[in-house]
C-alpha cells in the first residue's frame, strides 16, 4: 500500500497467515491451552445453568450502571490476573538469566525468553495494568458509586457508559488476541519512539499496542464525560458544592484530566499510526519529522494519567478512613481543593519523564520544581488522612488495612518521587529500577486503594459480606510481598540496574533478584486469599447479609439506599441535607429508609446496540492491525449505521409506576409478594449468576425477596430497620 | 440549621418529582465532547508548529507553494455561510415551523458540501502536483490538520442528512431537539476551527 | 487480629532479603561514584533523601503512633468533631510548599553542577584538586556554585563522539582518528567531552560510577562531559530500551594515567582496520556483540559523526529484520564479525 512493509501481504487476509500463530512456542501454547480451557469451562457453565438469556438480559445488554461497573470490574480483574501473569513472567526470567553462565531453556540464550518475547511481556504487563486493570477497575467503581453518592438514577448517559464499557472491553480484548495470533508490541507501554515506527518493529506487534490503546482511550474520555455531566446535573436536591461527597469530587478531577489529557493520546496516536499506514513523518527520524515530539504528547497524556488513576484512589481512601475512624474526615474544603490542584498540576510536570533529553538547565529545573508542587497537595491529603486517623476509634476490618497500606506507600512513593524530582538527581536514576519501584510504589497504592473500594463497596452492591479474614490475611501477604519486591528493586537502582532488561549482565544483583522473587511468591499468596475472600463471601452469602449500612458508621449518601442497590437506585431521591448526608441522619435519627410517597420512575430500556458496536470496533481494531482493508471498510460503515439506526429509535426509556415501585419498595402496605409484579428491569444488583432465578418475570420476586431480607434483618446498629 | 428545621423545610424526600433536564444535560456533554476534541486538534495545531520549521520541510516545499489562500477563502465563505443557515433553521425550530427548518437546513447542506468538494479538490490537486504527506514532516502535520477537519466536516454532513430525516419523520420529538441543537455546537465549533487551520495552514508563509 | 505472627515473619524475611543485597556494598554503584559529576549527583540525591524523610519520617512515626494509641477499645479520647483546624490547615499547606521552596534552591544548585551539557562540577573539581580549599572539609551547601563559562578549561581535555548503533556502541576520537567499538578508554582526572547520536534508535548513555544519563537520539547531537578521579574499569550501558539487543549493549570504560592513555593511543592508531563509512555501515547493521568484544580502527574517515547525523536525516535507517521480531524461538543471536 503506502508504506514499505516486510512479510507479505494479499487482499484478502492482509498480513494474516497461519504462520502468524505461533504455535511454535511452547509458553504460547501454555497460555493458548489454559485460555481456551478456562473459557470453555466458563462457556459450559453458563450453558449448564441456563444462563445464556440471564447473560444477556441481566449483564450484556443492561444499561444500569451498577451492572456496567461490575462487568468494568470484572474486566479489570481479568486483565489484572494477565498483567500479574507477565509481572510472574517478568521476575522469573531475570533471576534466571544473570550473568554469562546462567543456562537457557526453550530456545532461550539465557533463562526461558528470548529477548522480543520478553519485551512484549513487559510491554503487555505495562499496558494491562495501566490501562486495561487498574483503570477499568477505577472507572468501574466511579461509575457504580457516583450516583449513588450525589442520589442519581444512573449516569447522565447510561447509553454511552455501556458504550464506553465495551469500547474498552475492544480493546482488552485485542490484547488478548495479540497473545496468539501474530505478537505484541515490544517497545514498552510507552511506546518508545522511533522503536514503534515501521523499520525498527516490523512486525504487527505495534499496531495491537496502538489501536488497543486507542480504543480504551476513546473509551476513557467519553466515560469521563458522562461522569462530569452527571457530577453537575444530577445532583439530590440539596446537594450543593458543599455537600459533595469526597470521593466524588476525586471522579470530577479525574474525569476533568480524563477529558482533556486523553484526547491527546489520541493524537499521538493517530500520528503514529499515519506514520505506520501512510508513511507520513511526524515522529520519525528524518525527512523533518520529530521524534520528541511523540515523546512529549505520549507524557502530556502519560502524566496526567498517573493522577487520573490516583485521585480516585485517594477518594477512596478519603471515603473508608473516616468510615473506620468514626469520625469525619479531617480539613474536607483542603482535600476537595487539593484533588483539583492535582488535576491541575498534572498538566504542568510531563517534561520531567525525560529530563535526559537535553534540555536547558532552566527548562528542567521549572519542571522540576513544577513535580515537586504536586508534592504539595499530595502531603495536604496524607496530613488530613492522619488528622482523621487522629481522636478516632479505629476499627482495623480489611478495607481499612488495605487504605493504611496505600497511606505507606504514599509516603514513600512520594519520598521516591520527590527524589526523582530533581533533575540532577534523575539523571543517575532516570529508567532505572529505582524509577520502576517509584511508580510502582504509586500503582500499588492505586491496587491496595481499588481493593479497599471493593472490600469497602461489596456489599452494598451485592447485599452480602466478603470474608475479612482472609482480605486481612491478603493484606498481609500483599504487603510482604511489596516490600519485597519494591524494596529490592530501589536498592537495585542504586546498584544502577536499568529497567527492561531480559538478561542481566552482573551476578552482583542477584540477590535483590531473589528477593524480588520470593515477593512475588507472596503476591502468589495474596492472591489465593483474595479469591479465598471472594468465594467465602459466596459461600455464606445466605447467612452473612448486609444491612443497608453494613459497617455501621459509614457517613456519606449511597448508604441510604437498600443493600443490595435497587436497579432504580432511589426509590424517590432523596433531599440532601448535610455533607455527610447518611451520617447526618443517623445523628438526627431519620433512619427510615422508606419514603412516604413515590413517583413514576423513568428507566432506560436494556439494549444491544453497545454490545454490538464494541464487537464493530474490535474488528475494526483487528483489520488495522493487519491491514485487512475490506474488513476495516465494513466495520466503519456498520458503525455509521448502526449509530444512524438507533438513532431513529425514540423508545428507549420505560417507566415504572409510582405503584409498581411502591410494591418493590415494600411501602405504602404493597408488600413485596404482591403477584403480578412483573417488571421487565427490576433486577438489582443481588442475583448471583448461580441464584435459583431463570425467566426474567422471576427476577421481580427475587427483587421482592431480597428487599424484605434487607427490611427485616436489622443492621449492625439496629438502624437499618423499618419503624 | 438543626434538623427539624431542616426538615421541616425540605422533606427527607423529593417532593417535587425532580427531573433532571434532557436537553440541558446532553448540551453540556456535548460541550464536554468538543472540549475533548478541541485537544485533539490542539495536539494537531502543536504539531503543526513543532513541525512548522524550514528543517522539517526537509528540502520540499513549505507555505504559500503548497496551498494557495484564494481556494480556501472561498471555502471560508461556504463554511459560514453554511453555519449561517443552519441558524436561520435554528429560527424554524424556535417557532416549530417544520417547513422552514427543513428548507434552511437543505441550504445548509448543500453550502457545506460545496466545502467539502472544494476542500477534496484541493487535496486531490495537491497529490496530483506530488505534493504529500509522505514529503516531509512539515507537510504531514499541515496535512494532517486539513485531513482532520475534513473528516468532521464529512461526519457533520451525514449527521445533516440524518437530522433532515429526523425532523420530516418525528418532527421536533425532544431527541431530535437536543440532537439539533447539538449540531448546531458541532458545525459552529467547525467553523471556528476552520478559522484557525485557515490562518494556520493556508494563510502561514503569505500572510503571516 | 488474626496469624500475627506469621506476617511479621514475612517482613523479617524480606528484610533479610534487602540486609543481603546490602551486604555487598561496593555493588552499589551509585553509592561509590568515582567521578566529579556522579559525585554531585549522589551528594544531592542524599540532601534530597535526608530534607524529605524530615517530613516523611515524622508523619510515618506519627501515624504509627495514632494507630496504636487511638485503636478502638482502648478507651482513648474519641472527638468525632475534630474535623476542621485553621492553624493545622495551615501548616499542612505551608509545610510543603516550603519545603518544596528549599528543595527547589537544591536542585537549583546542582542542576548547573551536574547539567550534562556543561557540569560545573567539573571545574570545581579541577580548582579545588589544584588548589585544596583554605578550609578543611566540606563547603556549605548553600554557597552558590559558581557557573563555568564554557570557555575556561583546565588543561587537556578528551573529546570523543558517541554512535550508538542496534546494538553496539562506536566511540570516535576526533583528534587521533581512532575509533573503537565497545570500549572506551580515557585517561583520569582529565575532561571527557561527549557528542552523542544514534544511528537507529534512542538510547540512553549511562556509566554510574561515572556520570548520569543523556538521551541518545537519531538525527540530532546532544552532549556530556565527565571526569574520572580513579583509575580502573567502570561498566557503561545504554539505559533507554532499545530492541532485542538491548540486555547486550554494554561498553566497559577504562580509565588510566594519562601517560598510559598516550601508550594506548599510539597502539591503537596502529590498529589495522580502518573506519570508514562503508565499513560503519557493516557496524551499524542489527547485531548483539554477545562476548561484547572490543574492536579497533585507526584513521577514521573524516566527518563520520556529521555524515551520520547527516544520513539518518534523509532517510538512512538500518530495518529491524521481520524475522527477528517475530520468530521468538530460534536463537537470533548474530555474532560480532571481526
Amino acid at each position: 500500500m503506502f508504506v514499505h512493509l516486510q512479510g507479505s501481504w494479499n487482499p484478502i487476509y492482509g498480513r494474516l497467515s497461519l504462520h502468524e500463530i505461533p504455535f511454535k512456542t511452547q509458553i504460547i501454547q501454555g497460555a493458548f491451552f489454559f485460555v481456551v480451557l478456562t473459557a470453555l469451562a466458563v462457556l459450559t457453565a453458563i450453558t449448564y445453568y441456563k444462563k445464556w438469556r440471564y447473560l444477556w438480559e441481566e449483564w450484556l445488554t443492561s444499561l444500569d450502571h451498577k451492572k456496567i461497573g461490575v462487568m468494568y470490574i470484572v474486566l479489570g480483574l481479568v486483565m489484572l490476573f494477565r498483567g500479574f501473569i507477565d509481572a510472574v513472567m517478568i521476575r522469573s526470567q531475570q533471576v534466571m538469566a544473570i550473568g554469562p553462565h546462567s543456562a537457557g531453556y526453550l530456545g532461550a540464550l539465557h533463562g526461558y525468553l528470548p529477548p522480543y518475547h520478553f519485551d512484549q511481556i513487559y510491554s503487555s504487563h505495562g499496558t494491562i495494568m495501566i490501562l486495561f486493570a487498574i483503570t477499568p477497575i477505577l472507572t468501574g467503581l466511579m461509575a457504580i458509586m457516583v450516583p449513588l453518592q450525589i442520589g442519581a438514577r444512573d449516569l447522565a448517559f447510561p447509553y454511552l457508559n455501556a458504550l464506553t464499557f465495551y469500547l474498552t472491553a475492544a480493546g482488552a480484548a485485542l490484547v488478548m488476541v495479540s497473545l496468539f495470533v501474530g505478537d505484541f508490541s515490544h517497545a514498552g507501554w510507552v511506546g518508545l519512539i522511533p522503536l514503534t515506527e515501521l523499520p525498527y518493529s516490523p512486525d504487527v506487534g505495534t499496531d495491537y499496542w496502538m489501536w488497543a490503546v486507542q480504543l480504551s482511550g476513546i473509551g476513557s474520555t467519553l466515560s469521563s464525560v458522562n461522569l462530569i455531566a452527571t457530577i453537575i446535573k444530577m445532583r439530590a436536591p440539596g446537594m450543593g458544592w458543599n455537600e459533595v461527597p469526597i470521593f466524588t469530587w476525586t471522579a470530577l478531577s479525574t474525569s476533568v484530566i480524563g477529558v482533556t489529557a486523553f484526547p491527546v493520546l489520541s493524537a499521538a496516536l493517530f500520528m503514529l499510526a499515519a506514520d505506520r499506514y501512510l508513511g507520513t513523518h511526524f515522529f520519525t527520524a528524518s525527512f523533518g519529522g520529530d521524534l520528541m515530539f511523540y515523546t512529549d504528547l505520549f507524557w502530556i497524556w502519560g502524566h496526567p494519567e498517573v493522577y487520573f488513576v490516583v485521585l480516585p484512589a485517594f477518594g477512596i481512601i478519603s471515603e473508608v478512613i473516616p468510615t473506620f475512624s468514626e469520625k469525619a474526615l479531617f480539613g474536607y474544603t483542603s482535600m476537595a481543593v487539593a484533588a483539583l490542584a492535582i488535576a491541575g498540576l498534572s498538566w504542568m510536570v510531563w517534561l520531567h519523564h525525560f529530563f535526559t533529553m537535553g534540555a536547558g538547565p532552566g527548562v528542567n529545573l521549572f519542571y522540576g520544581a513544577a513535580t515537586m508542587l504536586v508534592g504539595v497537595p499530595t502531603g495536604v491529603k496524607a496530613f488530613n488522612w492522619a488528622l482523621t486517623l487522629y481522636r478516632g476509634r479505629l476499627r482495623f476490618d480489611a478495607p481499612m488495612l488495605w487504605c493504611l497500606g496505600a497511606y505507606a506507600l504514599l509516603l514513600i512513593g512520594g519520598l521516591s518521587g520527590i527524589m526523582l524530582a530533581m533533575p540532577a538527581v534523575d539523571y543517575s536514576v532516570h529508567n532505572s529500577a529505582f524509577l520502576i519501584a517509584h511508580f510502582h510504589s504509586f500503582m500499588l497504592l492505586i491496587t491496595f486503594a481499588a481493593i479497599a473500594g471493593y472490600q469497602f463497596w461489596f456489599p452494598k452492591v451485592f447485599g452480602f459480606y466478603l470474608d475479612d479474614g482472609a482480605g486481612r490475611k491478603a493484606f498481609w501477604f500483599f504487603s510482604a510481598g511489596t516490600l519485597a519486591v519494591f524494596g529490592s528493586l530501589y536498592a537495585l537502582g542504586f546498584m544502577g540496574m536499568t529497567r527492561r532488561l531480559d538478561y542481566i549482565p552482573f551476578v552482583q544483583w542477584r540477590p535483590p533478584l531473589i528477593a524480588a522473587e520470593v515477593g512475588i511468591f507472596f503476591y502468589c499468596v495474596a492472591s489465593y486469599y483474595l479469591v479465598r475472600q471472594l468465594y467465602v463471601g459466596l459461600r455464606d452469602r445466605k447467612t452473612r447479609p448486609a444491612g443497608a449500612d453494613p459497617w455501621a458508621t459509614t457517613r456519606s449518601l449511597e448508604w441510604l439506599t437498600w443493600s443490595p442497590v435497587p436497579a432504580y437506585n432511589y426509590p424517590v431521591l432523596p433531599v440532601v441535607h448535610g455533607r455527610d448526608e447518611w451520617a447526618w441522619r443517623r445523628e438526627h435519627e431519620y433512619v427510615d429508609r422508606v419514603p412516604d410517597h413515590y413517583f413514576d420512575i423513568v428507566m432506560p430500556k436494556n439494549t444491544s446496540v453497545p454490545l454490538l458496536l464494541g464487537a464493530l470496533s474490535f474488528g475494526l481494531g483487528f483489520g488495522l492491525v493487519w491491514r485487512i482493508w475490506w474488513l476495516c471498510a465494513v466495520t466503519i460503515a456498520g458503525i455509521l449505521l448502526v449509530v444512524i439506526i438507533r438513532s431513529f429509535d425514540n423508545h428507549t426509556e420505560h417507566t415504572l409506576s409510582a405503584a409498581l415501585v411502591a410494591k418493590l419498595d415494600g411501602g405504602e402496605g404493597g408488600l413485596p409478594d404482591a403477584p403480578g409484579s412483573v417488571n421487565p428491569y427490576p433486577s438489582p444488583m443481588p442475583v448471583p449468576f448461580f441464584a435459583k432465578t431463570g425467566a426474567v418475570s422471576r427476577c421481580a420476586d427475587r427483587v421482592a425477596s431480597t428487599l424484605r431480607e434487607g427490611v427485616v434483618a436489622p443492621g449492625p446498629l439496629g438502624k437499618g430497620a423499618r419503624r | 440549621m438543626s434538623g427539624q428545621e431542616a426538615i421541616r423545610e425540605q422533606g427527607l424526600w423529593d417532593r417535587k418529582d425532580v427531573h433532571h433536564d434532557k436537553i440541558g444535560t446532553h448540551t453540556l456533554g456535548f460541550w464536554l465532547y468538543m472540549l475533548s476534541d478541541s485537544m485533539v486538534y490542539a495536539a494537531l495545531f502543536g504539531a503543526s508548529v513543532v513541525l512548522g520549521h524550514r528543517m522539517n520541510a526537509a528540502g520540499g516545499p513549505m507555505g504559500a507553494t503548497v496551498l494557495h489562500p484564494l481556494s480556501a477563502y472561498w471555502e471560508t465563505l461556504l463554511l459560514l455561510a453554511s453555519g449561517l443557515a443552519y441558524g436561520l433553521a435554528l429560527q424554524g425550530l424556535k417557532r416549530g415551523r417544520k417547513a422552514l427548518v427543513l428548507a434552511w437546513m437543505t441550504v445548509a447542506f448543500l453550502l457545506g458540501a460545496g466545502f467539502a468538494a472544494l476542500s477534496v479538490h484541493t487535496l486531490l490537486a495537491l497529490i496530483a502536483r506530488g505534493i504529500t504527506p509522505e514529503r516531509s514532516g512539515y507537510l504531514s502535520a499541515d496535512l494532517a490538520l486539513i485531513v482532520y477537519h475534513a473528516l468532521h466536516i464529512g461526519l457533520g454532513l451525514v449527521w445533516f442528512l440524518v437530522m433532515m430525516v429526523q425532523v420530516a419523520v418525528f418532527g421536533f420529538h425532544p431527541n431530535v431537539v437536543y440532537r439539533l441543537l447539538n449540531l448546531k455546537l458541532f458545525w459552529f465549533f467547525q467553523s471556528f476551527v476552520w478559522v484557525l487551520v485557515f490562518s494556520f495552514t493556508y494563510l502561514r508563509g503569505v500572510l503571516i | 487480629m488474626p496469624s500475627r505472627d506469621r506476617p511479621r515473619a514475612l517482613y523479617g524475611l524480606a528484610l533479610i532479603c534487602l540486609c543481603l543485597a546490602g551486604c555487598q556494598a561496593r555493588s552499589v554503584w551509585l553509592f561509590h561514584p568515582h567521578g566529579a559529576v556522579a559525585a554531585a549527583e549522589f551528594h544531592y540525591t542524599v540532601i534530597d533523601f535526608a530534607i524529605m524523610i524530615l517530613i516523611v519520617g515524622p508523619l510515618l512515626v506519627a501515624t504509627a503512633l495514632i494507630i496504636v494509641r487511638y485503636r478502638k477499645g482502648r478507651n482513648a479520647r474519641y472527638d468525632p468533631h475534630f474535623k476542621k483546624s485553621r492553624v493545622l490547615e495551615a501548616l499542612m499547606w505551608g509545610v510543603p510548599i516550603a519545603t518544596v521552596g528549599v528543595l527547589t534552591y537544591f536542585s537549583y544548585q546542582a542542576v548547573y553542577l551536574a547539567d550534562p551539557y556543561d557540569p560545573t562540577a567539573i571545574p570545581r573539581s579541577l580548582a579545588e584538586k589544584s588548589r585544596p580549599p583554605p578550609t578543611a572539609g566540606r563547603t556549605s551547601h548553600f554557597a552558590a556554585y559558581p557557573r563555568s563559562n564554557g570557555t575556561v578549561r583546565h588543561g587537556p581535555q578528551v573529546d570523543v563522539n558517541v554512535i550508538t548503533t542496534d546494538w553496539q556502541w562506536v566511540f570516535i576520537y576526533p583528534r587521533t582518528g581512532i575509533t573503537t567499538v565497545d570500549r572506551l578508554v580515557v585517561p583520569v582526572d582529565t575532561p571527557v567531552h561527549f557528542r552523542l547520536t544514534s544511528a537507529t534508535v534512542v538510547n540512553d548513555f549511562l556509566i554510574p560510577e561515572l556520570v548520569g544519563e543523556i538521551d541518545i537520539m537519531p538525527g540530532m547531537r546532544t552532549k556530556l562531559a565527565m571526569i574520572a578521579s580513579r583509575p580502573g574499569n567502570y561498566r557503561g550501558y545504554s539505559a533507554n530500551f532499545s530492541g532485542g539487543g538491548f540486555s547486550w549493549m554494554g561498553f566497559t570504560t577504562t580509565v588510566v594515567s594519562r601517560r598510559a592513555y598516550r601508550a594506548w593511543t599510539r597502539k591503537a592508531a596502529r590498529a589495522p582496520d580502518r573506519m570508514t563509512y562503508a565499513a560503519f555501515d557493516k557496524i551499524a547493521k542489527p547485531t548483539i556483540n554477545l562476548a561484547e568484544k572490543p574492536m579497533y580502527f585507526s584513521r577514521t574517515q573524516k566527518g563520520l559523526f556529521d555524515h551520520v547525523i547527516r544520513r539518518v536525516l534523509t532517510g538512512r535507517v538500518y530495518e529491524t529484520p521481520l524475522r527477528m521480531t517475530e520468530n521468538m524461538t530460534k536463537p537470533l543471536y548474530v555474532k560480532v564479525l571481526h
